[in-house]
């Protein structure tokens, strides 16, 4: 395992930036998700890392090594496809056992048989090792598919979305078992995602992605509580956070600031406050209710607790934790105050 | 909704429907393949001769059946065509896969290098086997002006030597059958998405076990279907090599389709290869499908 450091990274695809000017590093153990949509550059810059393929501009360091030119072999990184990728002729057991038959590694037959045992145990796929691996369920081919990386040793682990294609329930446990494994092996792992949950919940540290360029990168609970921008703000959070122009609330806040953003859990019912909405609608999750609200024409949701007894059409008293709330100027940046 | 408007308009079932369409190819196959097919099995057994109509039609029993089983001169034949469908084979699915695997890669102008590889194939058989003859033509042939060119060999013949003829046939059979192998593996080559290649150069694969491990296990299903038609083609090859060499010199390039083409047609002995045809016929048929058995076999693996 070793850091990964990428410097002032650009790469074009004939007119269209993929990536540009992009900085940052992987600490040796850590657990980094890049979060962004689709074309933001996520999986280009994971392609950067393996080597397939090669930067415009800047520099990318694993360990001491520049490798910024280097084979995806002599990379000696694990990359997880989002489409599995598994080699279809083989078997489980013969997928797991390709990386360590690289004419890089001369691992013996009894060394490639414990550490293939030793994944499959971890991915609890032992009773799968004799199936084809296109005889399997999507969840299976996913577990080989991230087994194929951890029966190497590499640098660090690379994986593009591995848990999209996969149903809610299994994409949940799979995610629970993925942190475990890399904190139990102190592994350097990369993740990239469009999935808010998954970046907060395995995350060390994110990394905000916005058409090629990274916007915040940093821990989970300061890219929740203290975005840089409406972007960023939005990014994070379910329901999502509110932004209202500046001007609807009565407080008290310099010229700059245009836009006020607080979380729906800091939106609070209250029959004594001063504030007045009406309700449009209600979800109930079970655990919570979003209440949807029309105030002077803008929506705000709350989150509140399910027993309190709401009606569509009803007009409501609410208040905001003002200690919680965030400025942000014209265009869409973080005023701090 | 549609098979019920239809019901309703011809006032016929799914079933009838079905015969009605497919029926007209029944009978011409029945006319132009089963009949014949059974009658010629019925004259393997007679001394019925096509160029004397009024002869009196003898039962002999399996007589050209033991005559044809017993001759050297058939499992001569036998032996020129083994060696023509192995060579052949072998040749145009290393030639086949090498070519495919090298128009595969997208360099600049491997379309149309594509379209010229594949143009010997839309060529008559017929029309090449006349042509190569010019072109094996010792004095001012093109191949031999090649070859001496490179290696002295002074004058020499392909199609009027023993040694050399059985090979011509071998190389205008390569020329133009090549093309349809390279197809059939390039379908394969294409079937094979690039991240698997990427997965295996991140997993630290040679060159070499991307080969072995992906490369080929795709192709292999493809390669050896195209090897099935060409096997079940060569083995009734007729037409190229009667134009080029005519079976000759003597009988070194003489197939089993050329001996029966003379001895159904030259010689008139209609029962005897009648009786030929049908072991040709059962040969390749229980061949193919012992083959195709296997292909199977491979393909559920």
């Amino acid at each position: 395992m070793s850091e990964v450091k990428l410097e002032n990274i650009s790469k074009n695809f004939d007119q269209i930036q993929a990536v540009s000017n992009l900085s940052f590093t992987v600490k040796h153990g850590e657990f980094v998700v890049l979060l962004g949509p689709t074309g933001a550059g996520k999986t280009t810059t994971l392609r950067l890392i393996a080597g397939l393929e090669w930067a415009d501009e800047g520099r990318i360091q694993i360990g001491d090594m520049d490798v910024t030119k280097s084979q995806p072999a002599e990379r000696d990184v694990a990359f997880v496809f989002q489409q599995y990728s598994l080699y279809p002729n083989y078997s489980v057991y013969e997928n797991l056992a390709f990386p360590l038959r690289s004419p890089l590694r001369k691992s013996s037959k009894q060394e490639i048989d414990k550490k293939v045992r030793e994944v499959a145990g971890i991915l609890h796929i032992e009773d799968k090792l004799q199936n084809r691996s296109t005889h399997l369920s999507g969840g299976e081919m996913q577990r080989v598919a991230i087994g194929r990386a951890l029966v190497r040793d590499p640098n660090i682990f690379l994986m593009d979305e591995p848990l999209s294609s996969l149903d809610a329930k299994l994409r949940e446990e799979l995610r629970l078992e993925l942190k475990n494994i890399q904190v139990n092996l102190g592994a350097t792992l990369l993740y990239v995602t469009h999935d808010h949950v998954e970046a907060t919940t395995m995350a060390d540290r994110i990394g905000v992605l916005k058409e090629g360029e990274l916007i915040q990168f940093d821990t989970p609970s300061n890219i929740y509580n203290s975005p840089n921008s409406i972007y960023v703000a939005n990014k994070l959070g379910s329901p999502k956070i509110n932004i209202i122009p500046a001007h609807l609330l009565a407080v008290d806040v310099p010229e700059t600031v245009k836009f006020i953003g607080m979380r729906p859990e800091h939106v609070k019912i209250d029959e004594s406050a001063k504030l007045e909405a009406k309700v449009e609608t209600i979800q109930n999750l079970g655990v919570e209710e979003i209440i949807s609200m029309n105030f002077n024409g803008e929506i705000i949701r709350a989150t509140v607790r399910p027993d309190e007894a709401h009606k569509v059409r009803d007009s409501i008293k609410f208040n905001i934790d003002t200690e919680n709330i965030l400025f942000f100027d014209e265009a869409s940046q973080r005023v701090q105050i | 909704m549609l098979s019920k408007i239809n019901r309703k308009l011809l006032n016929m079932s799914d079933r009838s429907i079905a015969w009605l369409f497919t029926l007209p190819t029944i009978i011409l196959l029945i006319f132009i393949n089963i009949y014949p097919l059974i009658w010629s099995v019925y004259l393997s057994f007679t001394n019925f001769k096509a160029n004397r109509r009024g002869m009196e039609i003898k039962w002999v029993g399996t007589k050209w059946y033991e005559k044809i089983l017993m001759s050297e001169d058939v499992w001569a034949n036998m032996q020129v065509t083994a060696h023509f469908l192995f060579w052949t084979i072998f040749i145009q699915a290393i030639l086949g896969l090498s070519l495919a695997i090298f128009l595969n890669r997208k360099f600049k102008g491997h379309e149309l290098m594509t379209t010229v590889v594949v143009l010997p194939m839309m060529l008559s058989p017929a029309v090449v086997g006349v042509f190569w003859s010019y072109i094996y033509q010792p004095q001012a042939g093109i191949f031999n002006y090649i070859i001496n060119f490179f290696i002295d060999f002074g004058e020499f013949t392909m199609i009027g030597d023993f040694v050399l003829a059985p090979w011509s046939i071998v190389i205008v059979d390569t020329w133009i059958w090549t093309p349809f192998v390279m197809l059939m593996c390039l379908a394969g080559l294409k079937s094979i998405p690039d991240y698997l290649y990427e997965a295996a150069e991140v997993d630290r694969a040679s060159k070499w076990q991307q080969f072995i491990h992906i490369t080929l296990p795709s192709v292999m299903p493809f390669l050896m279907l195209a090897v099935l038609f060409r096997g079940i083609e060569n083995f009734k090859m007729f037409d190229m090599v009667n134009e080029l060499t005519g079976g000759g010199p003597g009988s070194v390039t003489e197939l089993a389709s050329i001996h029966l083409k003379r001895a159904a047609f030259e010689k008139w002995r209609t029962g005897y290869s009648s009786a030929f045809a049908v072991i040709l016929f059962v040969t390749v048929f229980g061949a193919g499908s012992i083959y195709v058995k296997f292909l199977n076999k491979l393909k559920e693996k």
